[in-house]
């Protein structure tokens, strides 16, 4: 602490020129009865030697994926993120500004922002990309309440939106969450048994505000038939892509294939995986959208001298101006994390991009060939095209199957049965560019032996 | 200027990569799939893109290039050690769905925040969960929401804000389905109880301010605010972003108040660069427990075998509250951030109220100064106090009216004049119920001489004529940016050439 306060020991100067005497007459208007008595019930002050040992020995405790072998992802992936990023965004002018109000002095980060706008928009093809929003949750649920703000008056299925039945459930919670105060009705928007859109069920969605839908979706699928779903549901019905960024090196820009808002979890584009946070959520959007839509918004102006300038802008949408009526309250975003992914796709460049989607797209289609070929395991969805993960029906519980393959020192994937309550069998296995062919050979000798081990003969 | 789109060089294989496990050839992709026209990214390469970064970084101003005096920010030193910290694999490189055997040391760090943060608000309970200080105001507006639902008292419709209150209490208030009445504040910036009985009544669900408020002040009257609201069966919320003046000082518990937001990136130091990452976890009284978001942590003693995972023997679990409101973050809330936070707050321990006074001493001693400087240079006259008070607390606010009425100079110019002088303006136009209002938060990091030689530097600017004012900024990298320019020519990507 004593290291934190310039002015330990300078207090009596300070306060005697105030006319004070002690450090009370600073709270002489906060009355005794809220007073806290006595010190805070806490530890004693440490040094910073102290606390960062004691952050090696407590963190040193969890296991991180590197020691292990690890085919967990579920909508967070390890990617490599290059030495460059980390070491650029630890720069003070970027790490310790804040929200950029006085655009003369923070034109850097405005214009990386602008150019983080402009990455995004190509990547997902569409022309407009605010500068993040807090995850891939809170895109996906402020992009359903600001579809229907934009549609519903002409709705004939009014506050009406139809969510893909895949949605994981904690994801489902915080769109449920941000849609109960508005009144918006959710209805489930159906899967066919390989993977992919019911596309009968897309019907149903025509002329509701909007429908939300994956690719590639929770379980893994990449599916073909979403180009066909902006002409389903129509002009007035919004079509949202959540997307799995790195995918996009390979993958159509859903921009292209009708779609009015993207959003999604920016995290394996410039950041570790964190225990799931601070990441940023993705949210780009076409013009029909963008007086409505939220979050903050770079644009590039002018200075008094005409000289090219950047700054915030479209804040009248913003909760400091419009209070009630804003489009989100939304104030404090990922803005830094977001900078991280733009480093990130400056230097992988389209060319970087594809090589990166092709290497974790490869160790997923290895990853396919090898655990298929497994007797008694099955891929419900192996007629389907997959990016990165894809879900494998084991002959026993999936929860029993990840504890034997702890005990090997496999972290072995994610168990869907915390999804979908009525597939216990379903492991869901995640392969990402820092996924090696022996390990994936690895994963395949123990799971054949479990899968032997539960009495199956196939 | 560099730019980054103007960079069409290196190899255009961006930076190197292994090769594939498995040949491009041998994947498929549906033909309705496959991507036709690659991003028009740049293709750049390290030694370039270093540069071009660096180079927007020297455009760029943080705490670290100077005094950073912005209020409602609470922009302190951001200590190095946290960046360290949050960098270690035990953190960087865990997922959520991870099981809990894997995160014992995450898990009781977790644990220990929550307890700290209980500590520190007088709340029986915390969850880490929220993201942002918004987040964390529509989080526990959620709660009470379910918790009146329950009760069966669906008539309580109304969250009443002061209008001095932060843009996001109404936002997120509404945000919830509630309607929002607002109620003016005193002419000296603090509540006004006589219009919070007047609106205060059964349709009342919850009463949103913070203490001290927005403009510095402590509500000394905040004990008769809640019962008011108490009285009719509202609930209390406190708006957390001010908790840097009252650490171990004060309470929300202690005030009376229901459920509360910290601000972590403002008053535990987790650096926000650009606009976020934040943190806003939230504490409630137990009444509102069994509505928190989960998983929130437990500890229990270990049993059998699992020494072998423990810290401290002791087990970390996660746990559902039972009427909760389920996610508003889909992960554990901003883990990275929680590790930084806690790294801070054991720099301070107990000390914690140390802390809170040498914010409020430097914000007490640096309006003390302004003034003095104002007044020995001839301009004393041209700024009056937002409110008037005998102490603030960990900021104060100023209004340039007086400079505005008889010399045409606004608060705008004078921050205009500040960067000039190599700072960060403070915070301008918030609260809105100060006209011309300034807003200095110089928290508890910055130095005596820091304090000094800026109310020397202020009260040089004010001494500045209307004309150069109106000029300023001449030094900066760009000079006055048109912000209507921005909006009625929205640029909000790059044009390339076809567009
Ligand atoms: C008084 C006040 N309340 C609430 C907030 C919102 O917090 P956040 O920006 O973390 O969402 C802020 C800060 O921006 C604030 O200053």
């Amino acid at each position: 602490m004593v290291d934190q306060l310039p002015n330990l020991g300078r207090e009596a100067e300070m306060l005697a020129t105030m006319g004070m005497s002690s450090m009370d007459d600073l709270f002489s208007d906060v009355p005794d009865e809220v007073r806290i008595q006595g010190l805070l019930p806490l530890p004693d002050p440490q040094s910073e030697e102290e606390i960062i040992a004691d952050a090696r020995r407590l963190l040193g405790s969890n296991v991180a994926l590197g020691q292990r072998v690890s085919f967990l992802g579920a909508g967070l992936y390890r990617n490599y993120v290059p030495a460059a990023v980390f070491q650029l965004i630890t720069r003070g002018e970027f790490l310790t500004s804040y929200t950029p109000y006085q655009p003369e002095v923070s034109q850097g980060m405005l214009q990386a922002m602008w150019e983080f706008q402009t990455l995004i928009s190509e990547l997902v093809g569409l022309p407009i990309a605010n500068l993040s929003l807090y995850d891939g949750s809170t895109a996906a649920a402020e992009a359903i309440t600001c579809c229907v703000r934009v549609h519903t008056r002409k709705a004939t299925q009014k506050d009406t939106v139809y969510v893909s039945e895949l949605t994981p459930p904690d994801r489902m919670s915080v769109i449920e969450n941000y849609c109960q105060g508005a009144e918006i009705k959710i209805n489930m928007l159906r899967h066919n048994p390989d993977g992919t859109v019911m596309l009968s069920s897309a019907q149903d969605a025509a002329g509701s505000c909007g429908v939300y839908v994956e690719q590639p979706n929770p379980i893994g699928v990449l599916d073909g038939g979403l180009p066909l779903l902006k002409e389903i549901i129509g002009q007035n019905t919004a079509l949202i892509v959540a997307v799995q960024p790195v995918s996009l090196g390979l993958v159509e820009a859903p921009g292209a294939y009708g779609a009015d808002i993207v959003v999604g979890e920016g995290q394996p584009l410039g950041s570790p995986i964190t225990g799931g946070g601070p990441i940023y959520g993705i949210f780009a959007c076409s013009k029909p959208y963008l007086r409505l839509m939220p979050g903050r918004i770079v644009g590039r102006s002018i200075d008094v001298d005409g000289k090219e300038a950047y700054c915030l802008t479209l804040s009248t949408r913003e909760q400091h101006i419009r209070r009630h009526r804003a489009t989100s309250n939304i104030c404090t975003n990922e803005t830094l994390i977001a900078l991280m992914g733009a480093m990130h796709m400056s230097l992988l460049g389209p060319e970087g991009l594809r090589d990166l989607a092709v290497r974790n797209m490869a160790a997923c289609t290895l990853g396919k060939q090898k655990l298929s070929a497994i007797k008694g395991v099955h891929l419900p969805h192996a007629s389907s095209h997959h990016f990165q993960e894809f879900v494998l029906e084991l002959p026993g519980k999936a929860s029993e199957c990840l504890s034997y393959l702890d005990g090997v020192g496999i972290v072995g994937g994610f168990d869907l049965h915390r999804w979908y309550p009525a597939q216990p069998n379903w492991l869901l296995v995640s392969f990402t560019d820092q996924t090696k062919s022996n390990e994936i050979e690895l994963l395949a000798a123990h799971l054949e032996v479990w899968v032997a081990s539960q009495g199956v003969t196939a | 200027m560099s730019h980054l789109f103007d960079h069409h060089g290196a190899s255009g294989k961006g930076y190197s990569q292994p090769a594939p496990v498995l040949p491009a050839s041998e994947l498929s992709l549906p033909d309705t799939l496959v991507r036709k026209q690659a991003p028009r990214w740049p293709r750049i390469s390290e030694p370039e893109m270093v540069r071009h970064y660096t180079w927007l970084s020297k455009r760029n101003f943080g705490i670290d290039t100077g005094f950073y005096p912005l209020g409602s920010c609470t922009m302190k030193h951001n200590p190095r050690v946290n960046e360290v910290i949050a960098q270690l694999p035990g953190i960087a490189d865990i997922h959520p769905h991870q099981p809990e055997h894997h995160l014992q040391g995450l898990l009781s760090i977790y644990h220990e925040m929550q307890y700290m943060l209980e500590v520190c608000a007088g709340m029986d309970q915390v969850t880490l969960q929220p993201v942002a200080g918004a987040q964390g105001e529509f989080t526990a507006v959620r709660c009470i929401q379910e918790y009146f639902r329950l009760r069966g008292e669906d008539q309580r419709t109304k969250v009443i804000v002061p209008d001095s209150a932060h843009g996001t209490n109404p936002a997120s208030a509404a945000m919830c389905g509630f309607e929002i009445v607002e109620i003016p504040s005193r002419v000296d910036g603090r509540i006004d109880l006589d219009a919070l009985r007047a609106v205060a009544d059964e349709t009342t669900a919850v009463m949103m301010i913070t203490n001290p408020n927005t403009l510095g002040l402590f509500e000394a009257d905040i004990l008769e605010a809640t019962s008011i609201v108490h009285d009719v069966g509202g609930q209390m919320y406190y708006d957390g972003a001010n908790f840097n003046a009252i650490l171990g000082i004060t309470s929300p518990g202690l005030m009376g108040f229901d459920a509360v937001h910290f601000n972590l990136h403002k008053t535990f130091s987790q650096p926000h660069g650009g606009g976020g990452p934040g943190s806003g976890p939230i504490g409630v009284k137990a009444h509102l427990a069994d509505f928190l978001p989960g998983p929130i942590v437990k500890k229990r003693p270990i049993v059998g075998d699992e020494a072998k995972h423990a810290v401290d023997d002791m087990w970390f679990g996660w746990y559902q509250p039972t009427h909760s409101i389920g996610k508003v973050q889909q992960w554990h809330g901003n883990a990275g951030a929680i590790i930084r936070c806690w790294a801070y707050y054991r720099r301070y321990g107990n000390g914690l109220k140390t802390m809170s006074e040498h914010a409020v001493l430097n914000a007490n001693y640096l309006r003390h100064v302004l003034h003095r400087e104002a007044e020995a240079a001839g301009v004393g006259d041209m700024i009056v106090d937002g409110a008037e008070t005998k102490v603030a607390k960990h900021e104060f606010t100023i209004s340039l009216e007086p400079a505005k009425e008889r010399h045409g100079i606004s608060a705008m110019d004078i921050a205009k004049g500040l960067l000039d002088m190599g700072y960060m303006a403070p915070t301008v136009y918030f609260p809105l119920v100060v006209p011309e209002c300034m807003m200095i938060e110089p928290t508890e990091t910055e130095s005596k001489e820091t304090l000094d030689t800026f109310a020397i530097d202020f009260a040089k600017v004010l001494q500045v004529d209307a004309e150069t004012l109106h000029a300023a900024p001449i030094t900066t990298p760009v000079r006055r940016v048109d912000e209507v320019y921005a909006a009625r020519n929205l640029c909000l990507r790059h044009p390339y050439d076809d567009e």
